[in-house]
C-alpha cells in the first residue's frame, strides 16, 4: 500500500491550459497517473494530452463523476475561486501547485475544505509520488528521471522543499533502498496538510517501515510531531534534518528561505532539533545522513 | 513585509482605531517645529525601527520642551537600538496611562486559522505574560465580525482582513485616566503576496529586516520578481552578507540547507540568494549579475538539487551570459541536476573552456555538501 494516492487515483487539473498546467499533464500522464480531464474557464472544447478541456469544474464532474484528485496549476490571484471551486464539487483531496498564494486565499480555502473533510496538499506543493503506481504533480521530473530517482520500497519522504523531496529520495535509492511515497507538503506559513497529519497516515501503511523528513527554522509544525510522539500516535523510526541552523544569527523576523520560514524565538532549527530529539526522533547533522539513519530500519 | 508604527497607526486611524496624536520627523527635519505644532507639553518621542524591544534598547524617551525634544530627537537618530536602522521619529502626546493591556490577531498555524490574543496584562512581551492571563479566541477567516468585547477587537479584525495582514498587534493598548481606549503603538506586517489587490503598497519606502536599509543590489534583486510574469518561477531573492564566497542556490529549502553546510566549512557567504520554480533566462541572468557585482568575491558556489521541473539549460544559460562577460578568474562550483541536465552542463563547460574559467561541475552523483568541500579546497 502507499498514503494519498492509489492505482485508481483520477485527477482533473485545473489550468491545464497553461505552461505549468501542460507540463504537469505530460510528467503525470507518462508517469501511468489517470489523467481524465482539464478545466480552464473560457477554453472548453479544447484538448492538452488529447484530454478534454471544460469550461469549469462541474461540468468536468458531468462528464467524469469519478475524479478523486484535483491539482491546481492556476495564476496565484485565481487560486482561491480555483479551489473553492474544486471544493463545491467535492473532490476528495486537492493539490495546490500555486507559489505566493495570500495567505488569506490559504486560509479560506482550509476553512472550507474542513467543512467538508476534503484534504488540501499545498499550497506551493509539487505534489506527491506513490513510486510504479501513479504520482500527482511534477514529483522526480521527466519520467527517465523519476525512473531513477524512484523505486517501489518502504520509506516515507515528507518534506518542506519541493527540490529536498527529490534530492533525499535520491539519497534513499542512491544508498540501495526504495521509498512507499514521497511527499511535498510546500513551505508556506500554512499548509493544508502537516508533516503530523501525514505521519498517521504513514504508521497505518504497512508498506512503510521508516519515514525521513526534511524540516527547517521557523513556524511551528515540527513541534507537532513531537506530540504526536508523545501521545503514541507515531511510532515508526522517524529521521529528520532541520534545515536554517545558520538563520539564529539574523534579526528577528527576516524571512530566508520558504515564506514559512521566518527567524522566530523558540522556533530555530536547533531548537526544533532538541525538542524531537528528546522523543527519540534520529537527527542528521546533514541531510545526506538521513538515509544511513534508517538503513537498519528497512 | 513589517510596516513602521507611524505607517501601522496611520492604518489603525482609517478603521476607527483611536491613536496619540503624533507629528512624524525625518533625519535632519526641524524637530522643534514638530513639537510646537503637535502643540501639548508632554510628549514621547520614539524611534520608528522594524524590530520590536524599542523600549528596553532607548528607542522610547520623553520631553516636556521644544528644547527637549530637538535633544531627545538628535540622540536617538544616534542611538543604537539592536543595530535597528532609525527611518524616522514619531513625536507624540503622551497618554495619561491608567491600564496597559494587549491585542493582537495572527495566523496560529497549528489550527490553520486565525487567532485573536487578548491580555489585560500589557505593556510587555506576550510571551512573557503568564498563560492564564492570556485570551486566545480563534476566528473563521470567513466571519465578517467578531464577536467580543474587548476594545477594539473588531476594528483589529478589519484591518487584518482587509490589508491582508499577517499580524495586528496593539501593545499596548492603553486605557487612559479619562476611560479612553487608544492604541500606543502598531504592529503590522503585511503579506507580500497580496500585492497585486493594494496598489497602495507602492509607495511604502524600501526596508530590510537586516537592521540596515536595503542595499543596492538588494534594491536591484527586487525587481527581478516584479511585472506581470511575477509569479513565473522566483529569482529576486538576495541578501546581501559580509563574506565573500558568491552564492547562487536554488529552492528555498536545499538554500537554506546549504548555507549552513557551507558555514560550518569555514566558509563565508556573500549573500544568501535562491532562484526555484522554472525562471526564465532573463530572470536568472539578472539575478546573476547582481551576485556577481559585489567587489571582493574569492569563489561561487552555485548548488542546488536533482530538479523536479527547473529546467536546467534554460536557467544555466542565464549564468553563462553573465559568466561569459565577467570571465571571472575566482573558483567556481557548480552542482546540479534536473531536465536537461546533460545539455545544461555541456555549455557550462563549454563556457569554462573559452574563457580558461576555474571550474567544476557535478551533477547527482556528487552531493551537495560533498561539492561545497571541493570549493572549501579551492579557495583555500
Amino acid at each position: 500500500m502507499s498514503i494519498l494516492l492509489q492505482e485508481n487515483t483520477k485527477v482533473l487539473i485545473q489550468g491545464m491550459t497553461g505552461k505549468e498546467g501542460q507540463k504537469a499533464a505530460r510528467a503525470m500522464i507518462e508517469y501511468g497517473t489517470s489523467v481524465l480531464c482539464g478545466v480552464t474557464p473560457g477554453k472548453g472544447g479544447q484538448e492538452v494530452e488529447t484530454k478534454p478541456v471544460f469550461n469549469s469544474v462541474k461540468e468536468a464532474f458531468a462528464q467524469f463523476p469519478e475524479i478523486s484528485v484535483s491539482v491546481i496549476y492556476v495564476p496565484p490571484f485565481a487560486a482561491k475561486a480555483a479551489v473553492l471551486e474544486a471544493i463545491e464539487a467535492g473532490v476528495a483531496l486537492i493539490n495546490i501547485f500555486v507559489e505566493r498564494m495570500p495567505i488569506q486565499d490559504t486560509a479560506y480555502c482550509l476553512a472550507a475544505a474542513r467543512e467538508r473533510n476534503i484534504r488540501i496538499l499545498g499550497p506551493s506543493s509539487l505534489g506527491c509520488m506513490v513510486p510504479g503506481v501513479a504520482r500527482i504533480g511534477v514529483i522526480g521530473g521527466p519520467k527517465q528521471q523519476a525512473d531513477q530517482i524512484f523505486q517501489s520500497g518502504s520509506v516515507g519522504i515528507i518534506s518542506r522543499s519541493g527540490g529536498m523531496t527529490n534530492e533525499l529520495s535520491w539519497q534513499i535509492r542512491n544508498a540501495g533502498m526504495g521509498q512507499s511515497t514521497a511527499v511535498h507538503v510546500g513551505g508556506d506559513l500554512l499548509v493544508g496538510t502537516t508533516y503530523a497529519d501525514l505521519l498517521r497516515l504513514f504508521e497505518k501503511d504497512d508498506q512503510t517501515k521508516a519515514v525521513i523528513i526534511f524540516g527547517e527554522h521557523g513556524g511551528s509544525y515540527e513541534f507537532e510531531i513531537v506530540e504526536l510522539i508523545e501521545r503514541g500516535e507515531f511510532t515508526k523510526p522517524l529521521a529528520m534534518y532541520i534545515g536554517g541552523k545558520f538563520a539564529n544569527s539574523l534579526p528577528e523576523g527576516v524571512n530566508i528561505g520558504h515564506a514559512g520560514a521566518i527567524v522566530e524565538r523558540g522556533k530555530g532549527a536547533r531548537e526544533k532539533e532538541q525538542a524531537l530529539s528528546r522523543v527519540g526522533v534520529m537527527i542528521a547533522e546533514r541531510y545526506e545522513d538521513l538515509a544511513t539513519c534508517i538503513q537498519t530500519y528497512v | 513585509m513589517n510596516l513602521y508604527e507611524f505607517e501601522g497607526k496611520k492604518i489603525f486611524e482609517t478603521y476607527g482605531i483611536q491613536v496619540p496624536r503624533g507629528v512624524v520627523v525625518r533625519r535632519g527635519e526641524n524637530y522643534g517645529d514638530a513639537y510646537q505644532q503637535l502643540d501639548v507639553k508632554e510628549v514621547v518621542v520614539k524611534a520608528q525601527t522594524l524590530s520590536g524591544k524599542r523600549g528596553k534598547s532607548g528607542g522610547i524617551t520623553f520631553a516636556s520642551s521644544k528644547e527637549e525634544t530637538e535633544v531627545c530627537c538628535e540622540k536617538l537618530f544616534n542611538t543604537d537600538i539592536r543595530g535597528q536602522y532609525i527611518a524616522a521619529i514619531r513625536i507624540e502626546e503622551k497618554l495619561v496611562i491608567a491600564e496597559e493591556h494587549y491585542l493582537s490577531i495572527t495566523y496560529d498555524t497549528n489550527k490553520r486559522r486565525p487567532v485573536l490574543i487578548y491580555s489585560a496584562q500589557g505593556g510587555m512581551d506576550i510571551e512573557d505574560v503568564p498563560e492564564e492571563k492570556i485570551v486566545k479566541q480563534w476566528i473563521d477567516i470567513r466571519s465578517e465580525s467578531v464577536g467580543s468585547d474587548i476594545p477594539f477587537a473588531n476594528e483589529l479584525w478589519q484591518v487584518f482582513l482587509k490589508e491582508d495582514t499577517r499580524l495586528v498587534e496593539i501593545n499596548p493598548l492603553v486605557k487612559t485616566v479619562d476611560g479612553v481606549w487608544i492604541a500606543a503603538d502598531a504592529k503590522i506586517a503585511i503579506d507580500d503576496d497580496a500585492f497585486f489587490r493594494h496598489e497602495e503598497w507602492k509607495t511604502f519606502e524600501p526596508r530590510s529586516m537586516m537592521g540596515r536599509l536595503p542595499t543596492e543590489r538588494e534594491n536591484q534583486a527586487k525587481k527581478i520578481d516584479e511585472g506581470e510574469a511575477y509569479y513565473r518561477g522566483t529569482a529576486g531573492k538576495y541578501i546581501e552578507m559580509d563574506g565573500d564566497i558568491a552564492l547562487i542556490l536554488n529552492g528555498g529549502g536545499a538554500s537554506i540547507a546549504n548555507m549552513d553546510a557551507l558555514i560550518q566549512l569555514g566558509l563565508k557567504p556573500a549573500n544568501y540568494t535562491e532562484y526555484s520554480g522554472n525562471p526564465p533566462r532573463e530572470k536568472v541572468r539578472a539575478l546573476t549579475e547582481v551576485v556577481l557585482s559585489k567587489p571582493g568575491i574569492r569563489g561561487l558556489w552555485m548548488c542546488g538539487v536533482v530538479a523536479n521541473f527547473t529546467n536546467m539549460k534554460e536557467t544555466f544559460l542565464g549564468v553563462i551570459d553573465v559568466l561569459d562577460e565577467l570571465k571571472p578568474t575566482y573558483p567556481i562550483v557548480v552542482r546540479r541536476d534536473g531536465p536537461e541536465s546533460a545539455e545544461a552542463i555541456r555549455l557550462v563547460r563549454e563556457c569554462a573552456a573559452r574563457n580558461h574559467l576555474n571550474l567544476k561541475i557535478f551533477n547527482k552523483d556528487v552531493s551537495m555538501t560533498e561539492s561545497a568541500h571541493v570549493l572549501a579546497n579551492m579557495v583555500r
